[in-house]
């Protein structure tokens, strides 16, 4: 079968008796328990992504829509109305916005929407052809390509590239739009946008077509590639869609309102975003990328059975329990119970399987709430910044940079961060403290804090009230503008000395009050903001790993292949061809017992760019040496290990030298 | 490395000697560094440096204005380079940067000359315009011959010279270690003398089609077993597979050796694992003249009803394809196998559009897998994004038994025919079948071309000439005139210690006679009574014509001439011995 080009496999043997239905065993034995448990972990989370998604293209995809509707309306247009959308630089992967609104466009019979992208044809013909095909959507007849010519129901022959098929097609459905959207403009040659432009603009007043150009530059780019005609017969109008650090901030937000089983890690954060950023992705990998941490976590870790949260002791099967005792963090846990000198709880937890799920559960589900009470806090100090952003000189922060900081217990309240945001409460004007209150009243949601905030909040309203009524500015002593600094000379020396502007009485109450309130707010980070590090079993309530989702997410194949070919000890583990690390460096060595490729790519890395197959052969030879083999044989292996070097491109031929063959490709780069 | 060497200056900073005597080799020797410098940079072949003749006369290159005050132009090399680097750094090429560390190291190795080659260095990379297209390696070079010229002029005062017998650095194979990547790239790639025997490789060398396959299935690889164990590693993940399959995720498997074995194995365990086997659809990629409709006809036949007519148009049938399994998705989806999605067959324009956005339904589970290690440069974001790939490394060391057909491909690796059409196995079956007259004719023929190979001399063939190479094929390779520039420039650039040896000569052969006149020829044939009218003869040309054992061309006086295209003179030896 190997020679054929394509066929339906069919099993070589026929054996249907003997279906090796092989039940997983030891720990993958929990497996189907897991994948449901994945199954509900992920699905909850998922239509919440898709959601939030939604959600924010909302707001542009309301625009269009009433773009659409306005253009409907004006019934003699002086142009073809054209919405340009600026999409950034992932615009050709992002069709987001597009997608939904054909969606939702589509479902309406009265609006025809097209897409259209630069692949779909490299000139005017082919281009109006697909708009046509698309737009009667005929599944008939678009079959033949040289079939120039269709019939029409008035007997004229009509060329299938006629935009007048386009109009009879509106006028005998009544259509009052057809929409078209142009994918990728940049990828388009401009003479031929152009082109189109202009052919669509003749045909206007019969048909009443509207544009979407999704631009990844800027309008006035698209302008000048466009033709004066092309230009001169559009109406554009620019909308800007949610630009993409809004949408991954978007989706941070939602990995952090949810209350979900399990958290990522803030290196598995980190590799997440940085692959959105260096890679060019659209929005929706990012979820995606979730996901695979979902199930990478799942389905690699039996441990996670405990995070079901209805399982019984009796469904866990005891090798889990053997797995649990040997996690790291459940050690040292043990570690510290023995230096506080509870050894024989050390001693239950190890001996018996129900004292540990027990304990397991409990730990679990008090790191889950611990979490679960973490997120909002962040949620706050991220909204407070953004209110203080404003007024004072804090710098910009991401949702997603705070809970990776989070994440990795980098975020308590004496970080630098938390302090400059307590310190400019502190200076702040009573306008402003009325703005952290308004993001304050929804954040805080644990009760001792709450009641202490109302009563703060009351008293500084009051305080705030009372100055409005007589006219006065409420002032902190802690911001500077209420501080001078005096400068005097005294033997030749500057001295600077701060001298505190007189303050009313009211005025350092108010102090006071912010000074509680930072203080509040200082207590209630400390309180909530923890190293989930720190906790027993976090392992598996927090996925940090890095190693699958690296690999298979942003793969490093060239290595790979180098490395194969260049140590191939490393893949096959071998006796024969181990390197000689005695001396510790681990070099590896040419040697005959290597594949022939192997040696062969090894010679080829020592060669300048034209290497002489001649002596490439002869090298490869002597390196083989005579291994018991023929050298016809060798010869056979010589000419194996040539053409896979040509195959996978490392090789060419050339013209320069008579038997020479060019070397295209260089290690570690 | 650069640590050494700034503790060195800053000796030499301290001091003020050498500093002097550095300024003094710069005044007794104006011009020649940086004339020098440009004359090479810019290719100019007149160019001189050479122990003995910096002292004489030196012929002087028109640009030598430009450097009328090249002791101040040095110092202000030496501030730039040392006190405010930022400036002049900030705007250098990577290119350039890497020649500079490139020359530090080389400065450092000889430790003797260093100052001197300092001002030198500091000097030339001042001196490098924009336009500088030089390779790092020239420039390590000449600098290193430079070096000992500048050093030479005040032997007394400095007490140093090159040590003897240390003329050229010896070149390793091996680089220095923990280069970055694009030093590591300029490493690799340096231009220069690349030297590689005359030796060539007889034809009889290698193994025809028979020989190779009895030679390789005798064959025992040694490392049968690791092999198998590493397969059987990769077969633990195929639950794994199946699970992110399920998911909706798209599988690409890469790594070197063929995975073809890895991944059929895997279809059977899908097929032996459900109790209701799924459809698995299996694409050979690297098959010849595979097409994207081979490909979704297949698709068709499982997915559409047999009833339904298919239109004949790839988009089309997708569409169809498509519209279907969203109308009537399937119980379990339809798993495509790909092998080696990244053949040029399956890379031309529309295919991996097309491929993509079959693979990304939610009914088709795509496998593919890929060789090169290249491959993801085939794919824009957006069908990236429409693939959703998760990748895996499938390392099988397994040979590519089915992908590559290794013969013909080191063949035509090697620009020879094989056994392809007009290849001298292919030249010998259809003569074979041809009458006794056209046999003649044709070994009158090769004859013929062997004469005119051996009158055309011993350079030719002993040489091996690029440009006569070229000139026999009759094709100029694009891509091959880039990796031309290196060996076409440096003979002009000419050495200095191969000064008194003539520059390799590249100027091309005199005209080559390639083939026979057709005039001689037809009166040959006449001779040996092989034809009797022109008519005839030309019948007999038409059916070599038509195999493409034939080519015929005007040459410069407009002679229609007929020669034996691709094919070497032991090539064509075997094959009169065949004829006759």
């Amino acid at each position: 079968m190997e020679y054929e080009k394509c066929y339906v496999y069919e099993p070589e043997d026929h054996r249907p008796a003997k279906r090796r239905k092989v039940e997983p065993q030891g720990l993958h034995g929990s497996w189907n328990v897991r994948r449901e448990a994945y199954e509900t972990a992920w699905g909850t989370q998922e239509a919440q992504f898709n959601e939030k998604l939604g959600d924010l293209n909302a707001n542009a995809i309301y625009k269009l829509t009433t773009f659409l509707d306005e253009a409907t309306r004006d019934s003699n247009p002086s142009g073809i109305p054209a919405a340009i959308l600026s999409t950034g630089p992932e615009g050709s992967s992002s069709t987001g916005v597009i997608d939904q609104l054909s969606r939702e466009q589509n479902a309406q019979k009265r609006r025809v929407f097209i897409r259209i992208s630069a692949s779909t044809g490299t000139n005017l013909k082919a281009l109006l052809k697909a708009i046509i095909q698309k737009a009667t959507s005929r599944q008939d007849g678009i079959d033949d390509e040289d079939e120039e010519v269709t019939t029409q129901k008035r007997g004229v022959k009509l060329l299938n590239y006629d935009l007048q098929l386009l109009a009879d097609y509106v006028s005998e459905r009544q259509l009052e739009q057809v929409a078209i959207a142009v994918g990728d403009t940049e990828a388009f040659d401009s003479d031929l946008l152009s082109d189109l432009i202009e052919s669509l603009g003749y045909w206007h007043d019969r048909i009443h077509i509207v544009l979407l150009l999704s631009v990844a530059t800027s309008a006035s780019s698209l302008q000048q590639r466009l033709s004066r005609a092309a230009v001169t017969c559009t109406k554009g109008q620019l909308f800007d869609v949610a630009p993409s650090d809004a949408q991954i901030e978007g989706v941070v937000e939602t990995v952090i309102t949810d209350s979900s089983i399990t958290w990522p890690g803030a290196d598995l954060m980190n590799l997440v975003l940085e692959r959105q950023s260096d890679y060019i992705q659209s929005i929706d990998g990012l979820p995606l990328s979730l996901k695979y941490a979902h199930m990478s976590h799942y389905y690699a870790n039996a441990l996670t059975v405990f995070l079901i949260p209805d399982i019984k002791f009796a469904d866990i099967p005891s090798d889990h329990f053997d797995a649990l005792r040997n996690v790291d963090s459940f050690r040292q846990h043990c570690r510290h119970l023995l230096d506080n000198g509870q050894g024989s709880q050390v001693r239950d937890l190890l001996e018996s399987n129900s004292v540990l799920f027990t304990l397991a559960r409990h730990k679990i589900r008090e790191l889950q709430t611990r979490l679960d009470g973490m997120m909002p806090v962040i949620n706050l100090l991220y909204q407070i910044q953004g209110t203080l952003q404003g007024y004072s000189t804090l710098p910009t922060r991401y949702l997603s940079k705070l809970y990776k900081l989070a994440m990795s217990g980098r975020l308590t309240s004496d970080a630098s961060l938390i302090r400059s945001m307590l310190l400019a409460i502190r200076k702040s004007q009573p306008e402003i403290i009325g703005f952290v209150f308004l993001v304050c009243s929804t954040g805080f949601i644990r009760d001792p804090y709450m009641s202490r905030f109302v009563t703060v909040r009351r008293d500084i309203n009051r305080l705030i009230g009372q100055a409005a009524e007589e006219n006065q500015e409420l002032h902190s002593a802690d911001h500077v503008q209420n501080s001078t600094l005096r400068t005097t000379i005294v033997a030749q020396k500057v001295e600077l000395s701060k001298q505190k502007a007189t303050l009313s009485k009211r005025d350092e109450a108010y102090t006071k009050l912010l000074r509680q309130f930072s203080d509040l707010l200082e207590e209630y980070f400390t309180a909530s903001l923890i190293d989930p590090k720190a906790f027993p079993f976090h392992e598996l309530v927090v996925y940090d790993l890095r190693s699958p989702y690296r690999e298979t997410f942003t793969p490093r194949p060239r290595q790979a292949i180098e490395r194969a070919l260049a140590a191939p000890h490393d893949y096959l583990d071998c006796d024969c061809c181990a390197p000689d690390g005695a001396d510790g460096n681990g070099e590896a060595t040419l040697s005959a017992s290597q594949p022939a490729t192997a040696v062969l790519y090894q010679l080829y890395l020592e060669s300048g760019s034209l290497i002489n197959v001649s002596d490439l052969r002869q090298a490869f030879l002597a390196v083989l040496g005579d291994e018991g083999r023929s050298e016809d044989e060798n010869i056979a292996l010589f000419q194996r290990a040539l053409a896979e070097l040509k195959c996978l491109g490392f090789v060419k031929g050339t013209r320069k030298r008579v038997g020479h063959v060019a070397k295209v490709a260089w290690r570690g780069l | 490395m650069p640590k050494r060497r700034k503790t060195e200056e800053a000796v030499d900073e301290g001091n003020s000697t050498p500093r002097k005597t550095r300024r003094t080799a710069q005044n007794d020797s104006p011009a020649i560094t940086p004339s020098d410098r440009k004359s090479i940079l810019k290719g100019t072949p007149s160019r001189i440096v050479n122990g003995t003749s910096i002292l004489g006369p030196t012929p002087k290159s028109p640009r030598k204005v430009l450097f009328s005050t090249p002791a101040e132009k040095a110092e202000k090399a030496e501030a730039a380079g040392e006190e405010t680097p930022t400036a002049t750094r900030n705007d250098r090429s990577a290119r350039r940067k890497s020649a500079r560390t490139l020359q530090e190291s080389v400065v450092e190795e000889g430790e003797d000359e260093d100052d001197v080659g300092e001002t030198a260095l500091a000097q030339a990379i001042l001196d490098e315009h924009g336009d500088v297209q030089e390779d790092i390696q020239d420039v390590v070079e000449d600098i290193a011959d430079e070096i000992p010229v500048a050093a030479a002029d005040t032997p007394s005062e400095r007490g140093r010279g090159r040590p003897k017998g240390r003329t050229k650095r010896e070149r390793t194979p091996s680089p220095p270690p923990d280069l970055p990547p694009h030093e590591l790239y300029f490493f690799q790639n340096r231009a220069g003398a690349n030297k590689t025997s005359a030796n060539t490789l007889a034809s009889n060398v290698l193994l025809n089609h028979e020989d190779y396959l009895s030679n390789i299935n005798s064959h025992k690889d040694p490392h049968e077993q690791d092999i198998r164990r590493l397969a059987d590693l990769h077969r633990r993940a195929f639950d794994q597979w199946s699970f992110e399959l399920e998911e909706g995720f798209n599988l690409c498997l890469y790594g070197y050796g063929s995975k073809r074995d890895l991944v059929m194995d895997y279809a059977s365990h899908i097929h032996h694992a459900a109790s209701k086997p799924p459809q698995i659809v299996v694409v050979n990629g690297y098959a010849p003249g595979l097409t994207v409709r081979d490909i979704l006809t297949t698709i068709a036949r499982v997915v559409l009803p047999k009833t339904t007519k298919s239109p004949a148009m790839p988009n089309a049938l997708l569409d169809l394809i498509l519209s279907h399994l969203t109308a009537h998705p399937p119980r379990q989806p339809i798993n495509l196998i790909i092998h080696s999605l990244d053949s040029p067959p399956l890379r031309k324009a529309p295919i991996p559009a097309l491929l993509s956005r079959l693979a990304s339904h939610p009914s088709i589970n795509l496998i593919a897998t890929v060789d090169t290690p290249n491959f993801a440069l085939l794919w824009p974001p957006a069908l990236l994004r429409q693939y959703n790939w998760l990748y895996h490394d499938a390392t099988t060391f397994q040979p590519y038994k089915a992908e590559i057909d290794v013969v013909e491909e080191v063949s035509r690796l090697l620009g020879r025919a094989g056994r392809r059409i007009g290849g001298k196995d292919g030249v010998a079956f259809v003569l074979r079948s041809l009458p006794e007259n056209a046999r003649n004719l044709f070994r009158i023929l090769v004859v013929e071309q062997l004469q005119a190979m051996a009158d055309l001399a011993p350079d030719a063939t002993l040489g091996g000439d690029a440009d006569d190479d070229e000139d026999i094929l009759g094709v100029s390779d694009d891509s091959d005139a880039a990796a031309d520039t290196p060996s076409r420039r440096k003979p002009r650039r000419g050495r200095p210690a191969k000064k008194a040896t003539p520059a390799k000569k590249v100027v091309s052969a005199p005209a080559v006679v390639e083939g026979i006149e057709y005039r001689t020829l037809y009166h040959k044939a006449v001779e040996e009574f092989v034809c009797s009218s022109e008519l005839s003869f030309r019948t007999l040309l038409k059916e070599f014509h038509d195999h493409q054992m034939v080519e015929s061309r005007k040459d410069a006086m407009g002679v229609e001439r007929l020669f034996i295209p691709g094919m070497g003179r032991d090539e064509l030896e075997t094959l009169v011995e065949e004829l006759v």
